[in-house]
């Protein structure tokens, strides 16, 4: 601990104090999660930064290899804590392709339903954050008591509030329990009737408006090129959604827009959240209303003998973050060979800042991690 | 454009590739480490403009890395994995920087973990581990139970068999 603060003060004392170094670590009220930025600053203008990653590194491709096909389902949901159904679908679908399994069709629309409520959470906690990080404080508790009627959903359904470890190869572990359909038509309507409140104290709040117009402007060529995906690519006018381009689960069977905004700042990211939380109300409604009857899932046998056989598969999802992929290869064995995860929030979070930070007040940071949804443990895993 | 078409298109102008269509929206390159820029930059130029990401795999009974570029055509809605080996012994490999700037995260974290060097990438520096004075952890012979007992001073614990 005496190094960092002899660090610290040689770091103060250089070029006479003109030149600063801030940690905007993960004790910096505006950062989510283990991760920080090293910035060095000019005034309030940051002139360089630098990445302070592995706070959060847990190894957890490696602790993948050494554990059963099973156990590892209860760890990938904890690479995104916010968003954690995109893990599990993206898992078990490179399991299922590999196998060649089509699962029943009930399967397939109860884990839409899931990815979706999975991705109303994680939007919830962004609207909430956008607002917690300009001073509307309101907004984020109010988002946060309303996000918590989906958890009770989830801990309804799955027994879990967070990670729900629902998903498994070949379907989901359970059907829904008795009345939960109703239930969560009824939230539906209870969402939709929120979003004109929504909109009153966030997105028509003339500070938001403020803050967040122009700041981390990305072009459509730049997200191509950089490999920015999810709501920070369509934020720059590029309609394009995984969820139609290559289908997983029931997406191929339900009718839904792609909404886009056209500037790709700060302001048209968190717009375009707004859009996309409605049409996934839209999604839930439909996959609910063509719920068809069967089995939930293939009975694969033992979970403790279960074996995947030789091969190697990509599949990927479209989290509320971006593209969230998952690389496996098996030998046949009852352990995976190598699991490789493609966190969707990396190349803004490690390779935007560079472009982005310098130049920027340093009041925007924790604004320009919120619109990016940069959730540090899908890639410091 | 199909991805089997790209494939077979992507075959005839380098004779000595390997194909394969895993399915219909998912294909596979294979090639040497001599070639893959080639390739590479054919697939950049005929719409593959967003890497995914890069990874590699410690194939340790065959002696070889291997690295796969993992491509994606807004164009085609097709996504093509291109696959190249390098021997454990030497593992150096050409860097795809001038193709995308991006490509240095992913170059970093591999050579982290798996200590590949990227010939020509200017910042290796380590991302994620600190103080990391072993063999890098994702490679197959890196034993992290026998490391963490050294490392933490763990004994036997109790009732642990």
């Amino acid at each position: 601990m005496i190094d960092l603060f002899t660090d610290i003060t040689e770091i103060a004392n250089k070029d006479g104090n003109k030149v600063y170094d801030i940690f905007f670590g993960p004790n910096h009220p505006g950062m989510h999660g283990n991760f920080g930025y090293v910035v060095d600053m000019i005034g309030h203008s940051i002139a360089k930064a630098r990445v302070n990653a592995g706070l959060l590194h847990r190894g957890f491709e490696k602790i993948m290899e050494t554990n059963l096909w099973h156990q590892n389902l209860s760890l990938i949901p904890r690479i995104c804590v916010v968003d954690p159904d995109p893990n599990e679908a993206a898992y078990c679908g490179a399991i299922e392709k590999i196998m060649g399994l089509e699962i029943p069709e009930r399967a397939k629309f109860i884990r839409t339903i899931t990815l979706e409520m999975s991705r109303m959470t994680s939007h919830l906690m962004g609207m909430g954050s956008v607002g917690g990080a300009t001073g509307l404080y309101t907004v984020m508790y109010l988002m946060l008591a309303d996000r918590d009627r989906l958890l009770d959903m989830f801990e309804w359904l799955t027994g879990g509030r967070i990670y729900h470890i629902y998903n498994i190869p070949g379907g989901v572990r359970r059907d829904l329990p008795k009345g939960w359909k109703e239930k969560l038509y009824g939230l539906m309507d209870f969402f939709e009737s929120k979003l004109k409140e929504y909109d009153e104290i966030l997105y028509r709040h003339p500070i938001i408006h403020k803050r967040l117009k122009g700041v981390g402007v990305i072009t459509a060529e730049q997200a191509k090129k950089w490999g920015i995906t999810g709501p920070n690519l369509r934020a720059t006018g590029v309609k394009f959604d995984t969820r139609k381009a290559y289908p997983y689960a029931a997406y191929d069977q339900l009718e839904f827009d792609i909404p886009t905004e056209k500037e790709g700042d700060a302001l048209a990211r968190a717009n375009l959240v707004r859009a996309e939380f409605e049409v996934t109300i839209s999604i839930i409604r439909q996959a609910l209303d063509k719920l068809p009857e069967g089995d939930v899932n293939i009975k694969l046998g033992n979970p403790l003998k279960f074996k995947v056989p030789e091969g190697e598969a990509y599949a990927k999802v479209e989290s509320s973050k971006g593209e969230y992929g998952y690389y496996i290869v098996s030998t046949g064995g009852i352990k995976p060979y190598r699991v490789s995860v493609r966190g969707p929030s990396l190349p803004a979070g490690l390779f935007l800042c560079h472009k982005h930070l310098p130049g920027m007040r340093i009041d925007d940071v924790a604004l320009w991690m919120n619109t990016l949804q940069i959730c540090a443990p899908d890639f410091d895993r | 454009m199909k991805t089997s078409d790209i494939l077979n298109k992507t075959k005839e102008l380098f004779p000595y590739i390997a194909t394969e269509l895993f399915e219909e929206q998912q294909g596979r390159v294979y090639v040497c480490s001599d070639h893959f820029l080639n390739v590479l930059v054919y697939l950049r130029n005929s719409s593959f403009v967003h890497l995914a990401n890069i990874f590699a795999i410690d194939w340790i009974e065959e002696k070889e890395f291997e690295l796969n570029y993992n491509l994606w055509s807004y164009d085609h809605n097709s996504s093509i994995i291109v696959k190249v080996r390098i021997p454990r012994e030497k593992p150096e490999i050409p860097t795809v920087l001038d193709l995308w700037e991006h490509g240095q995260v992913y170059e970093q974290e591999i050579h982290e973990f798996f200590g590949i060097e990227f010939a020509g990438n200017p910042d290796l520096s380590p991302l994620f581990l600190h103080n990391w004075k072993e063999i890098p952890p994702m490679r197959k012979d890196f034993d992290t139970e026998e490391y963490s007992k050294r490392a933490f001073d763990v004994g036997e614990r109790e009732g642990a068999k």
